[in-house]
C-alpha cells in the first residue's frame, strides 16, 4: 500500500474533517484564483483592445497618452512620409471631436470619430446597415456615419436616418454650424461603453464640420507595421525620421499601463494572493496538526512495528496534497464564477471600454495557482511531519495508556 | 541457545520537572528462541519500561540491550527501525489497528514496509488470517470487529514478517475473561510454533501460561 493510497483512504476515513478542510482550501482557493486572474486579466484584455483595431503603433504630438491630444499638424504629408518607410505597411489619421448630435429623439454629446481609411473600421464591428466608404472611394454622402450600438439602442435610430451634427468641444468656443449626416450603419466599438456614446464619420466629412481648425490637422496616427518588422522597429523607424513626434508599440503601451495604470490592481491582487494563500497554511496545517494529535499514539505504534518515519512523512504530506488538492480542484470552477460575478460588478464602471475585462481565463494563471497551493500544502504538512519524525515512541505509548 | 534478545544491567531514568524518576534500574534478562517469558507486577514496576527497551523503541540510560548480539543503542533509527519491522512483533493493550484499513490491509501494512512483494504478502495474509481463526473477516474495517477478533488482527499484524521475538503488552487489558483467554490461546500457539514470547500482562492465568515468570517491584525483577 503506497503512502498515497493511506493518505487517502485517510481522507476516505476522517470524511467530515476531510470535506471540512476541502470546503475551505475551495473557498479560499477561489479567491487566489481570482486575484491571479486579476492580476493579468486586465492588462491582457488591454493588450487585446489595443490589438483588435488592427494597428500596432500609435503615433501622438505629446509624451504619454494625454486625453487631450496635442494636434499634428500637415498630417497628409505625415502620412505620406510614414507609407514611404519599409517597416510600415499601412497609415490612418484619426481626429476625435466632442460634439452635439440631434434626430428625432432630441440632442445628445457624442465623440465623433473621423479617420482617413475605411479599414480603421476594425475599430468596430458592423452590426447592421454598411460600412463607411474607402477613402479613395467617392463618396455618395457628404456625411456619412456609424453610429455605435450603446446610441442607436437609446435614440431608436437606424441605417438610413439622417442626424444633424455640430463640433462643440468643451475646451474651445463653438459657432459651428450644424452639419446633415447619413446613417449608414450600427457598429460595436472596440473602447465603446454603455454611458459615453460614439460615432464615426470620414476625416473628410469630420473636417467640412469642424471648420475652426485646420483641415490637415490629426490626433492620432494609427500605424500598422510589415508583419516581418514588427510593432517595436517600426515605432524607432518613425521616431527617427519623426523626432518630434512620439511612436509607441502596442507593447511598449501595455508595458507602459502594466506599470503605472494598472500597478494598483497588482497590488490588491499582490497583497490578496499572499493572504488566502496564509490561510490555506492555517487552515490545512491547523487540521493535520489537530489530526496527527490525535493520532500519535496510533503513529507510535506504528513505529513501533517497524514503519519507517519517510513513509509517515510521505503519509502525512499527501494528506495534505490530497486535501488541498482536491480543495483546489474545487476552487477552480468557484473562483470563475466568482471572477464573472466581479467582472460584471467592475465593468459597471462609468467610462470603461465594454470590450475591456478585469479576470480573464489564462492556462498560466491555472499553473500558477495550482504550484502555488502545492507549495502551500507542503509548507502546511511541516510541522505535522516534523511532529510525527520526532515523535519518542516509548514515551507516547506510555502516554497513551498502553502500559 | 543463543539470545534473540538480552537486557545487560540496564536502567532507565526519565528527567522530569520535579527531579529524575528511575523506572528501571540494574534489570537483567535474557530471552532466548524458546522461550515464553511474562512479566508481572504492581502499575508503575517498570514492565512497559522494560518491554519497550526489549522492544528498541527505547534506550537505556545505563547498560546495554543486544539484539541478535547487536548493541541496540549504537545503532542508527533506520536499523533499529528495520529490526523492529523483520525481527519483532509488537501488540498492544489498544491494538492500534488503522481505522481506515481493512483487516487484511493492516495485516499487509508491515509487509509492505518490507518490501514483499504483492502475491506473497497476500497469500501471507491469508495463512495470517486463517492462523488466528478470522478468515472469513478480512475485509471488515476495525470498526466492524470485536475487541478479541482486533487483537487476533493485532497479532497477525505482529506475526507478518515472520518476527523472532512477539512483545505483548498487556494484550488482554482491554477484554473480557473469555475473550482474553481465546488470545492468550493464540499466543500459546504463536510460542509453539516457534517464536519467543515476551509479554507484560496484570492477568495472572495469562502470564501462568507462561514458561518463565518474573515479578518486578519498584524498578527491580524480583529474585
Amino acid at each position: 500500500m503506497t503512502s498515497f493510497a493511506l493518505a487517502w483512504r485517510t481522507a476516505a476515513c476522517y470524511r467530515m474533517r476531510s470535506l471540512l478542510a476541502m470546503a475551505g482550501v475551495a473557498i479560499i482557493g477561489a479567491l487566489l484564483f481570482d486575484m491571479l486572474l486579476l492580476s493579468r486579466g486586465l492588462v491582457e484584455s488591454f493588450a487585446d483592445l489595443l490589438n483588435s483595431s488592427g494597428f500596432d503603433v500609435r503615433v501622438v504630438a505629446q509624451e504619454g497618452l494625454p486625453v487631450l491630444r496635442a494636434p499634428i499638424g500637415e498630417a497628409a504629408r505625415l502620412a505620406s512620409d510614414l507609407r514611404r518607410l519599409p517597416e510600415v505597411d499601412e497609415v490612418t489619421l484619426v481626429r476625435i471631436e466632442e460634439a452635439v448630435l440631434t434626430g428625432a429623439t432630441g440632442e445628445t454629446r457624442v465623440s465623433i470619430i473621423g479617420s482617413t481609411r475605411s479599414s480603421v473600421r476594425s475599430a468596430w464591428t458592423l452590426l447592421k446597415g454598411s460600412d463607411l466608404p474607402d477613402a479613395a472611394t467617392p463618396s455618395a454622402d457628404a456625411c456619412p456615419l456609424i453610429v455605435g450600438r450603446h446610441l442607436a439602442e437609446a435614440r431608436a435610430i437606424a441605417p438610413g436616418a439622417t442626424l444633424t451634427i455640430r463640433i462643440s468641444a468643451p475646451h474651445r468656443p463653438s459657432a459651428l454650424p450644424a452639419v446633415a449626416c447619413r446613417v449608414l450603419g450600427i457598429g460595436d466599438f472596440a473602447f465603446g461603453n454603455a454611458t459615453e456614446f460614439a460615432v464615426a464619420t470620414t476625416m473628410s466629412a469630420l473636417a467640412a464640420a469642424d471648420t475652426m481648425r485646420p483641415g490637415d490637422e490629426a490626433d492620432l496616427v494609427l500605424v500598422r507595421s510589415r508583419a516581418e518588422a514588427g510593432g517595436r522597429a517600426a515605432a524607432r523607424a518613425i521616431a527617427r525620421v519623426r523626432p518630434d513626434l512620439h511612436a509607441y508599440s502596442n507593447e511598449e503601451i501595455v508595458a507602459e499601463f502594466n506599470q503605472n495604470g494598472f500597478a494598483y490592481f497588482r497590488q490588491v491582487s499582490i497583497v490578496l494572493s499572499s493572504v488566502t494563500l496564509v490561510f490555506t497554511f492555517l487552515l490545512v496545517g491547523t487540521l493535520l496538526t489537530v489530526s496527527t494529535n490525535q493520532r500519535l499514539g496510533q503513529i507510535a505504534a506504528l513505529r513501533a512495528l517497524g514503519i519507517g518515519r519517510l513513509r509517515i512523512a510521505a503519509m502525512l504530506l499527501w494528506e495534505s496534497t490530497v486535501l488541498v488538492g482536491a480543495g483546489a480542484l474545487l476552487a477552480l470552477p468557484l473562483g470563475g464564477l466568482l471572477a464573472w460575478r466581479l467582472d460584471r460588478l467592475l465593468r459597471e464602471m462609468p467610462g470603461l471600454p465594454e470590450r475591456l475585462h478585469f479576470f480573464v481565463f489564462n492556462s498560466g494563471a491555472v499553473v500558477e495557482h495550482a504550484l502555488l497551493l502545492a507549495a502551500t500544502a507542503v509548507v502546511a504538512a511541516g510541522y505535522p511531519i516534523w511532529l510525527a519524525s520526532r515523535l519518542p515512541i516509548a514515551d507516547t505509548l506510555r502516554r497513551e495508556g498502553v502500559g | 541457545m543463543p539470545a534473540i534478545v538480552e537486557a545487560k544491567s540496564v536502567s532507565r531514568v526519565f528527567p522530569m520537572p520535579a527531579g529524575p524518576v528511575t523506572a528501571l534500574s540494574g534489570v537483567s534478562l535474557r530471552v532466548e528462541r524458546a522461550d515464553y517469558v511474562a512479566i508481572t507486577g504492581p502499575s508503575g514496576c517498570g514492565k512497559s519500561t522494560l518491554l519497550h527497551l526489549i522492544g528498541c523503541v527505547d534506550s537505556p540510560s545505563s547498560g546495554a540491550i543486544l539484539f541478535e548480539d547487536r548493541d541496540v543503542a549504537a545503532l542508527p533509527e533506520r536499523e533499529r527501525s528495520r529490526i523492529r519491522l523483520t525481527r519483532i512483533g509488537f501488540v498492544f493493550q489498544r491494538f492500534f489497528l488503522l481505522p481506515m484499513l481493512t483487516a487484511a490491509e493492516n495485516i499487509e501494512l508491515p509487509q509492505a514496509e518490507a518490501g514483499v512483494a504483492a502475491p506473497e504478502r497476500r497469500q501471507r495474509t491469508r495463512e495470517l488470517l486463517e492462523y488466528v481463526g478470522l478468515a472469513d473477516r478480512a475485509g471488515h474495517l476495525p470498526s466492524q470487529l470485536s475487541g478479541g477478533e482486533m487483537q487476533r488482527v493485532a497479532i497477525a499484524r505482529a506475526l507478518a514478517n515472520r518476527p523472532a521475538l512477539l512483545v505483548a503488552d498487556e494484550p488482554t487489558g482491554e477484554l473480557d475473561e473469555e475473550t482474553g483467554n481465546h488470545v492468550a490461546g493464540v499466543i500459546d500457539r504463536v510460542h509453539a510454533d516457534g517464536t519467543a514470547i515476551l509479554v507484560v500482562t496484570h492477568n495472572n492465568a495469562l502470564a501462568a501460561r507462561a514458561s518463565r515468570r518474573l515479578v518486578m517491584k519498584s524498578g527491580r525483577v524480583l529474585p
